[in-house]
């Protein structure tokens, strides 16, 4: 199970909004190699893990996606409070805000909704170790 | 940066650490000198947190905070401004 921390893990402060960078950004929220991707990979993988360290690892990693996750959306949601309506047509975001509005909605920057297709998880520590380092190349 | 924040970021600095700190572990179990550096910030992260909440509200459900009222629910939360 999972409890929750009252506190992003780095502070989000942003004073001055702007919904272009916010486009662009939402793609670490649902995009192919976004956070969610990262966390929902780490903690499918986990369970068939080979070792107590590597079953920990995973674990932990795609716990700490979870708040990775959260800082990002803390990201697009400042950036795009009490936007104009002018503001919202020309920045191009007209095109999220149809459909969401300021809704925290995980999509790539292409538009397309998260998937898990975007990552795999095999049963094979070896062909996992690899995916992971393919779509996050931290793990080391 | 407000009194809060200062604090809060001292919260987060911590707490960093101490996450940093277990994913090493979690690979080297049976090193001493990262368990010793685990020790030594988780105690920080501790003593920090239980300041910031004295002041200004609990940051986990069990905590003392919510004892007498339930505090949980007050904001800000998280992903706000003035929280941050």
């Amino acid at each position: 199970m999972w409890k929750y921390e009252k506190k992003l893990e780095y502070p989000v402060r942003i004073k001055k909004t702007d919904p272009t960078a916010a486009k662009i950004i939402i793609s670490q929220f649902g995009g192919p190699d976004g956070e969610l991707g990262a966390a929902t990979r780490y903690l499918s993988q986990r369970y068939t893990a080979p070792t107590p360290e590597v079953k920990a690892i995973l674990n932990d990693i795609g716990t700490e996606e979870l708040s990775h996750m959260e800082m990002v959306c803390a990201v697009i949601y400042q950036l795009t409070r009490s936007l104009t309506p002018k503001e919202i047509k020309e920045s191009g975001f007209d095109v999220y805000f149809v459909d969401h509005t300021n809704g925290l909605y995980p999509v790539s920057a292409s538009g397309d909704p998260f998937s898990a297709a975007i990552f795999q998880s095999t049963g094979d520590p070896i062909a996992d170790l690899y995916e992971d380092m393919g779509a996050d190349a931290t793990i080391t | 940066m407000n009194e809060r924040s200062k604090l809060l970021k001292k919260v987060q600095m911590y707490s960093f650490a101490v996450t940093d700190a277990s994913l090493f572990l979690d690979t080297h179990p049976d090193c001493a000198e990262a368990l010793a550096f685990f020790n030594k910030y988780r105690k920080l992260y501790d003593e920090a947190k239980a300041e910031f909440e004295r002041q200004y509200g609990p940051l986990e459900i069990c905590s003392e905070q919510n004892a007498a009222r339930w505090e949980w629910t007050d904001g800000p939360f998280p992903w706000e401004l003035s929280a941050n």
